[in-house]
């Protein structure tokens, strides 16, 4: 029970291992927030951030599977600081990471591949 | 009576704990459950009531700073607050008090001093112990259940509430069970919750004596400062294109957030509701039928649905009702509202339940998103709905 969200916390606690990865978040599908690792002052936000992320993957997987191209493996997000990547974790749920604006993507989509896939089997 | 100041607990318990009666707030490890009987505490204080907190684990000061991070100042209140310090003694720390307990390792000791205090109590009062899992460590189980009954019996006597914060650690099967089953007037259990997806901490009446209301389960979070709050994971906004959820969901929402272009959600609105104890995340989804798939997923695990109608615009409840489906909103609380109705040709309520042929059982509440008005009334209606005891 709450021991599930200790190992979903440890997985994303060791996200952030990553060079630059700063929060990780672990939405359901339809949006609800299961757990992040935003500062606990930010904790309403996390669930707006859950809410859209999974709107995101969720409308790209749609564009995508209505043309013949497939589920998408990710979503990478570039902006003004920084970036978002969001992929999907299993059936249920999606993995999503926010990095700093020069962090290497390379050993970081490495890493959540992995990731995800653990939570795939937890939940 | 004396109210639990928990919002639902005390409707469940029918109005709150009648005097001489006993309650444990039973928490299971790992669970905010100590909130709730500081959350009764501080309840009756403000009322006026005079209050006895037994300190078990903690210092007076504090117990008066962890009570601060909810926002609750109890010096306002000392004068009405007695605390039996049953902490310093174990540290050998002086204390201030008017009731210390020499030797809190010794139920005795403890017992002596309660005995003291409730005799000496002039009128009907709540009396609060901060941990019964710590007395259990300190004086052994079986010693904490006999002076338990004693306490009770004298609280009785006297016509006091007693409320108990415990930890269910793993002690003997049989202690736990005398203490869910036997000892207490009412017994209130909290744990964790994971269904499904839902991650978090539910409350649930497992008896309460003078209450024939068996609550399974309630989400609540615990907000500092704040306190304890009805937790409502999802509730979902639906309705037909230019109905006005975008201006609901923002009328409604503490903080909110859309995703719109050129005036119409092309993704969804998401917003924050924490009113009168009631803390709730609300989904709006798009109107128009391009987004279906969308809907469709969003609206996952919701706990009650508004669905949101133009008022004026009979030709879109059609559409209203066909996007019921698409929520899959048929058995989940529902609240309807009939939007705009300022508008000079706006349908009543009741004109809209006979075009929609809606069953009275469901709500259809007039509302003018775009003032406000309304919106709150509804937020009420379905937040009932959703935390009413079938």
């Amino acid at each position: 029970m709450t021991d599930t969200i200790n190992m979903l916390n440890k997985i994303l606690d060791d996200t952030k291992k990553v060079g630059g990865v700063e929060s990780a978040v672990i939405v359901s599908r339809d949006g609800l927030l299961i757990t992040s690792n935003f500062p606990s002052s930010d904790s309403t936000r996390a669930e707006t951030f859950a809410a859209m992320s999974a709107t995101m993957l969720g409308a790209a997987e749609t564009a995508t599977t209505e043309l013949g191209k497939g589920t998408p493996d990710r979503v990478i997000v570039e902006s003004e600081h920084g970036k978002l990547i969001a992929t999907g974790a299993g059936p249920k749920a999606l993995l999503v990471v926010l990095t700093k604006l020069d962090a290497g993507l390379g050993l970081i989509l490495v890493e959540l591949e992995k990731a995800a896939e653990k939570i795939k089997k937890i939940l | 009576m004396i109210e639990t100041g928990i919002i639902k607990l005390d409707d469940y318990l029918m109005g709150g704990i009648p005097n001489g009666k006993s309650l444990i707030y039973y928490t299971h490890p790992g669970v905010e459950g100590n909130v709730f009987g500081m959350q009764t505490l501080y309840h009756n204080l403000a009322a006026g009531m005079k209050c006895v907190f037994v300190a078990s684990s903690s210092d007076p000061t504090m117990i008066i700073d962890t009570f601060k991070e909810f926002g609750w100042n109890l010096e306002t209140y000392r004068e009405n607050l007695i605390i039996v310090d049953a902490y310093s003694g174990l540290v050998g720390a002086t204390s201030n008090e008017k009731y210390i307990v020499g030797d809190p390792e010794n139920i005795d000791s403890l017992n002596e001093t309660i005995e003291k205090v409730i005799e000496e109590l002039d009128d009907k009062s709540v009396i609060m112990f901060e941990s019964l899992s710590t007395i259990m460590d300190l004086c052994g189980e079986q010693k904490t259940l006999d002076a338990i009954k004693n306490w009770n019996t004298y609280g009785m006597l006297y016509e006091h509430v007693l409320i108990y914060n415990f930890t269910a650690w793993p002690y003997e099967p049989e202690t736990l069970e005398h203490i869910k089953h036997n000892l207490f007037d009412a017994v209130i259990t909290i744990g964790g919750i994971a269904e499904r997806v839902i991650f978090g901490q539910y409350f649930g009446v497992l008896k309460a004596e003078w209450s024939d209301v068996k609550l399974k389960s309630m989400l609540f979070r615990v907000l500092r400062p704040g306190g304890i709050r009805i937790y409502i994971p999802k509730i979902v906004v639906t309705g037909p294109f230019d109905a006005g959820k975008s201006t609901f969901v923002h009328a409604l929402s503490t903080r909110a957030v859309s995703v719109d272009r050129i005036g119409t959600t092309v993704a969804l609105d998401h917003g924050h509701v924490d009113y009168k104890g009631f803390s709730a995340d609300i989904f709006g989804t798009p109107g128009q039928e391009r987004f279906d798939p969308i809907i469709k997923m969003l609206s996952g695990e919701a706990m009650g649905i508004f669905l949101v109608v133009d008022s004026t615009n009979t030709k879109d409840f059609v559409r209203a009702k066909q996007m019921l489906e698409i929520t899959k909103a048929y058995g989940l609380p529902l609240v309807i509202i009939a939007n705009k109705q300022d508008k000079s040709d706006a349908l009543k309520p009741e004109e809209i339940r006979k075009h929609f042929n809606i069953p009275d059982s469901v709500k259809i509440l007039p509302a003018i998103a775009d003032k406000g008005v309304g919106v709150f009334e509804a937020f009420e209606s379905l937040v009932n709905k959703i935390t009413e005891v079938a």
